[in-house]
């Protein structure tokens, strides 16, 4: 029985249409991801965003400019200094290798393309083939429909868009791709025990390690799976040979990325990788035994040695660890699991903004209805229950956590969600687009006699069964495919359940269209609003509407660029270094890779104290200009007196004895920057940097602070070893020169009051009256 | 006939000034800044010394404008002498701030001689020589000593003999005539000790009796200016590149009366000249004229080096030599060091004088540590022109195929992959052979 008659096709019509439906709709697909992430181009321009591309970028350039070798033995003498960088041992070159080849090939072609423009829209290409392996892997989970549905999810979920904008140049951007694919292949080595598909998981393991340091998710997802699999009884010897291969030859490859080198064996994030290849054999040297063994003793026997043997496995690991030859867990690992850990113990970490827990509107900001729908994906997920089920399931329940957790990881939960919420709405589409009606259940009732009466339609003519065959996957390729739906309708000609009628149908597709639409418009609304800002520049409105586009980050930075010399060390919080760096051209002493926490605390430590005591250290360090960001006059609230008491909290963790947070705050334990500012506050070089001349912007009136909404004290700080060199146009970014020692060996104080004409005390000769009378 | 005519005279020129003193290292234009009341005539000798060593001298009064010792912010003058000014109030361009910035200009240092008055230095010349860390004693106090005082009668009016040092060359030995007060030196260490008081000698009012100035001190009042630490000449190198300043607190030192008493010569003039060419940058003045740095094997520097280099610094060091007014390279320092410097000195060694004259060379092999590093001379020495240098090179870690390729510790491994090769190549042959007989097995069956 039918709702809807439908035209009939021959059966390789269909399937050739659909398949060709299929490619153009991903192509579509693909098309909408990219195009969706250009907004940043269109609104601004092609520029690198944030901070961390602004190194990538650099780092690219190097690449393309003077070829691997040397960018592997890369030494960065302008980044930490005096330190310098060993960039080659120290990043993840997947991305820059990417951008290099593509590059290299645009030239062989002979299209003179910019290396800034590849890397502007490296995010936005990867994106589109990350839609096309999410594809993939929901594919192997339901059905192509749902591969669609998943692809299209991918496509412009914001929790994606938001790290793959163009212009966001980051590792993320090639990175999800590399993750989706390498589950796709682990799931069909695991599908078909496949040796080669494991192998190929290992490469593109490999790929991904080398891209991004969340590898480390890989690494312990494919065990984890592996290892549930084994809890519930499931070991094969296609798991055997897909894991062995995945992980050996993966881990032996990912070893050769210079900056994970022997950490693969060392360090305990990657142990449970070491311990379930382990098992693996240990539970097939079993299996072997048992199938030549036959006597029930030696079976138990067998078990006890799998246990023994895991357990002494699991002591072994412990012990190492113990002894330090395995790197005990590290601090952003506990963090993982408390996220107050952070704020006591590395601050550093705990400063940075992405590394908070998640808010909760963040998760439908990020993912709209698909939050939804989600655990109902993951609820069908279990009804079905194969291997790559078992897959699914894990990777949402840590992905979650992990989301839950801290901002940055939303992205993983992304593509898991926008898997398990495709094969719920595809099976909801399924059902209701299914234009098969259940048969109507006698009015006795019983399950028995409705048997016949749903026999009926299929009993007709074998002819009839192949059309309505037809019919249906005709519906279903209108929408997605046909291959799956048509199967089930061959498997289940009588199916006691479903939906009656057009009305109820349509409902539901109505509102599922509805919401799609909400869908995609709210994806579209977020990513234009929310996640294309470059953050280099910045966009404001005027009272009429018209945009105010504010660039003295850009100001700033070409002013360093044109009017210091080209080796002037500006020291800077560390937030800036890649860009200075990559927009300035000039030595940084602390930038985004915050590997050395004592060279960030002494800028803390700098930035902190009062001139004096500031001064010998710039000095010892050689900097010759200060960046400060101050926000207070146009109200950018992500400036850094705001950022001040992180500042505070890094330098006191390594001179507890010199710099105590409590000092920086009023006796009754507020923030502020006004009359009441406690002593520290004020005399600390930030608080007067900030401050200094701001007062004569508001020609007499009392100077307001539009950030912390304060007024700041009449008299404005003076400075003695530093003088203001440049302030951009919105005063968002201040720079001053560090003075010279003074040439007649007096403090600078001193002779800044000399230079101001005041007097200096006349001196005494010690009386030595004793001396004298003896 | 004309031409050759010319070129003799210029010969014989040439021969009659080459013996003479030459001139300053930094310039010869001197400004002599003094008051209406001095007469010039009286330091006559004085002038025509300093002009027989070449130096054009321009006369100008407190009370004038003109010449200016800068126009445009660059310096009109090389030397500066204030030559005993009492105004209370000096031009804009003699202000103490002026003075002092045009002491520290780096690329054009003005070097200047104060000369104090007899008793009362003026206000503006108090205040400025506290910049230098020079304090006087109260007004109208002048050094008084019954030790070396000419005549008891005249206890203000002293006979030294200042020491004799290379810094003063052109004085040999001798007497001079002081009169004038003494000065207190705090501890900045660019201040260089010419003369100081005799230790018998005090500050005071000469009418007062002795007793009084001893009970003032006592009671906490203006302090006890006497003794033996107590500065009568004291000099000044400012720091980097700048000039040098001279404080001289007796204006009679210059003066023609002081060449004799009582018929006997003092060394006075010799003395004020030495004073003068120290000054003016012509006795003990230094300079760095090149820096090389290289690797042992190799000729040309690098920008970087690698860890464990041996690299070779070297440095050439020139004197200014007055009497011909030509650098001249030396290998007279003994004890200039090298530091090899991020943050902290990673090594620091001695400069050795090499075989040609005037360079300095070390040797030492990089550290085993990479970063930014700076080959840092600071050599300061008190009345020689200080000698900085730095520079910059970063030394990087091994580059990766520089790394040694076979590891005796590594046999185990080597062993263990060649064991596993090799243990595949056999499985894989029996492998096949065994398939073989399967086969044959099966095909009997």
């Amino acid at each position: 029985m039918t709702v809807l008659k439908l035209p009939t096709f021959s059966p390789s019509t269909l399937t050739n249409a659909a398949s060709l439906l299929r490619i153009l709709a991903l192509a579509a697909i693909a098309g909408a991801a990219i195009s969706s992430r250009l907004f940043a181009v269109v609104n601004f321009e092609s520029i690198i965003h944030e901070f961390d591309p602004w190194f990538n970028y650099r780092a690219t350039r190097v690449l393309a400019s003077q070829g691997f070798t040397e960018f592997w033995n890369w030494f960065d003498p302008t980044a930490w200094y005096p330190l310098g960088r060993v960039v080659g041992g120290t990043i993840y070159p997947g991305l820059m290798a990417t951008s290099g080849v593509i590059y290299n090939i645009l030239h062989a072609l002979h299209l003179p393309v910019d290396i800034r423009n590849v890397c502007v829209l490296l995010a936005p290409g990867f994106s589109g083939l990350t839609a096309w392996a999410t594809y993939m892997l929901t594919k192997e989970l339901k059905d192509e429909s749902a591969g669609l549905l998943a692809a299209i999810f991918i496509g412009i979920a914001p929790g994606y868009i938001s790290r793959s904008v163009a212009g966001s140049y980051d590792n993320e951007a090639i990175a999800i791709f590399l993750l989706m694919i390498t589950f796709y292949i682990w799931i069909r080595a695991l599908k078909d025990g496949s040796v080669l598909y494991g192998t190929l998981a290992a490469v593109f393991y490999y790929y991904m390690v080398a891209a991004w340091g969340g590898y480390a998710f890989i690494t312990n997802m494919i065990p984890l799976h592996a290892f549930v699999l084994l809890l519930m009884g499931r070991f094969s010897h296609r798991l055997y040979s897909a894991y062995s291969a995945w992980y050996a030859v993966g881990t032996l490859a990912s070893m050769q990325v210079p900056f994970v080198g022997f950490q693969p064996v060392q360090t305990s994030e990657h142990m449970a990788a070491l311990g379930v290849f382990g098992l693996l054999q240990l539970i097939a040297f079993v299996e072997i035994v048992r199938s030549y063994v036959a006597s029930k003793q030696f079976q138990v026997m067998l078990r006890w040695f799998l246990v023994a043997s895991g357990i002494a496995g699991g002591l072994a690991i412990v012990g190492l660890t113990i002894t330090k030859t395995i790197a005990p867990w590290t601090g952003r690992f506990y963090s993982l699991w408390d996220t107050g850990y952070a704020k006591k113990y590395i601050p550093i970490i705990a400063s940075v903004s992405e590394h908070q827990p998640t808010a909760w509107p963040a998760f439908f900001m990020d993912l709209h209805m698909l939050i939804f729908l989600f655990p109902a994906g993951v609820i069908l997920c279990f009804k079905e229950l194969r291997e790559e089920h078992v897959f699914v399931i894990i990777y949402a329940v840590m992905a979650s956590y992990f989301a839950g957790v801290m901002v940055r990881l939303m992205l993983t939960l992304t593509p898991v969600v926008c898997m398990a919420a495709a094969i719920a709405l595809s099976s909801l589409l399924d059902t209701y687009l299914s234009v098969e009606e259940p048969a109507r259940p006698d009015s006795n009732g019983v399950d028995e006699t409705s048997a016949p009466g749903a026999d009926v339609p299929a009993e007709v003519t074998v002819s009839k069964k192949k059309k309505k065959d037809v019919a249906a996957a005709a519906a279903a390729a209108a929408a997605h495919s046909a291959a799956t739906t048509a199967t089930k309708a061959k498997t289940k000609p009588s199916a006691t359940y479903g939906i009656f009628g057009l009305d109820t149908r349509l409902v539901v597709i109505v509102n599922a269209i509805f919401m799609l639409v909400m869908f995609v418009l709210h994806c579209t609304w977020v990513t234009s609003s929310a996640y294309s800002s470059p953050s280099v520049v910045l966009a404001s409105r005027r009272p009429d509407g018209s945009q105010n586009i504010i660039d003295d980050f850009r100001e700033a930075y070409y002013w360093l660029r044109q009017n210091t010399p080209q080796d002037a060390v500006v020291m800077s919080w560390w937030d800036y270094g890649y860009q200075i760096a990559g927009m300035a051209d000039r030595p940084t002493l602390v930038d985004n890779n915050t590997w050395n926490n004592t060279h960030i605390a002494t800028v803390g430590k700098a930035m902190s104290s009062s001139e004096e005591v500031s001064y010998p250290i710039l000095r010892k360090h050689d900097v010759d200009y200060i960046l400060i960001i101050f926000g207070g006059l146009i109200g950018y609230s992500g400036d850094d007196i705001n950022k001040f008491l992180w500042m505070v909290r890094i330098a006191q963790g390594v001179w507890p004895d010199e710099i105590k947070e409590p000092n920086y705050f009023t006796p009754r334990g507020e923030y502020k920057v006004d009359d009441q500012a406690s002593e520290a506050m004020k005399n600390s070089l930030m608080y007067k940097m900030s401050y200094y001349r701001f007062n004569e912007l508001f020609s007499g009136s009392p100077a307001f602070d539009r950030v912390r909404n304060q007024q700041l004290p009449r008299e404005g700080p003076k400075l003695d070893y530093i003088e203001e060199a440049f302030t951009s146009e919105n005063w968002i970014v201040r720079i001053y020169e560090v003075k010279k020692e003074d040439p007649l060996g007096r403090d600078l104080k001193t002779a800044n009051a000399f230079d101001g004409g005041k007097k200096r005390k006349p001196s005494k000769p010690t009386s030595r009256r004793r001396a004298l009378t003896a | 006939m004309q031409p050759r005519l010319l070129s003799w005279l210029g010969i014989a020129l040439t021969l009659l000034v080459a013996p003479a003193w030459a001139k300053s290292s930094t310039g010869d234009k001197v400004l002599i800044v003094t008051d209406a009341k001095l007469e010039m005539s009286d330091y006559s000798q004085f002038w025509d010394g300093l002009r027989s060593r070449g130096y054009e001298l321009t006369f100008r009064k407190t009370s004038e404008d003109e010449p200016a010792t800068s126009a445009f912010d660059v310096p009109s003058f090389s030397h500066i002498i204030l030559l005993a000014p009492s105004a209370k109030t000096y031009p804009q361009d003699l202000s103490p701030q002026s003075l002092v910035h045009l002491l520290s200009d780096r690329t054009q240092p003005t070097n200047i001689l104060f000369v104090l008055q007899p008793s009362t230095p003026s206000v503006p010349l108090r205040d400025l020589a506290r910049e230098f860390g020079i304090s006087f004693p109260p007004p109208a106090t002048p050094l008084i000593d019954y030790f070396s005082a000419v005549s008891p009668a005249n206890a203000t009016s002293l006979l030294l003999s200042p020491p004799l040092s290379q810094h003063t060359a052109g004085f040999e030995s001798g007497k001079i005539l002081y009169h004038g007060i003494s000065h207190l030196r705090s501890s900045n260490p660019l201040l260089v000790n010419f003369l100081n008081a005799p230790p018998t000698s005090y500050a005071a009012d000469p009418l007062e009796p002795a007793d009084a100035v001893v009970e003032a001190a006592a009671s906490g009042g203006e302090g006890l200016w006497a003794g033996g630490r107590m500065g009568l000449v004291t000099g000044f190198e400012v720091l980097l590149g700048g000039g040098r300043a001279m404080w001289v607190g007796s204006l009679d030192l210059f003066a023609d009366a002081a060449t004799s008493i009582d018929g006997e010569a003092t060394a006075n003039n010799a003395y004020a000249l030495a004073l003068a060419a120290w000054t003016f940058q012509e006795t003990s003045v230094l300079r760095i004229d090149a820096v090389e740095h290289r690797r042992i094997s190799e000729s040309a520097p690098r920008e970087q080096y690698r860890i464990k280099d041996e690299i070779i610094y070297r440095i050439h060091v020139s004197k200014f030599d007055p009497t011909t007014g030509e650098w001249v390279p030396t290998s007279e320092i003994e004890d200039m060091q090298l530091e090899f410097t991020m943050l902290d000195p990673h090594i620091r060694t001695a400069l050795k004088p090499a075989s040609e004259e005037g360079w300095y060379e070390a040797q030492f092999m990089a550290p085993d540590r990479h970063g930014v590093f700076k080959f840092i001379v600071d050599w300061r020495r008190k009345g020689y022109t200080a000698l900085h240098s730095s520079t910059t090179v970063s030394v990087v870690p091994f580059r990766h195929n520089e790394y040694p390729r076979f590891l005796s510790s590594a046999w185990p491994y080597y062993l263990g992959a060649l064991s596993t090769s090799a243990a595949f190549v056999l499985f894989c042959a029996l492998w096949l052979l065994g398939g073989d007989e399967e086969a044959k097995k099966k095909k009997t069956q």
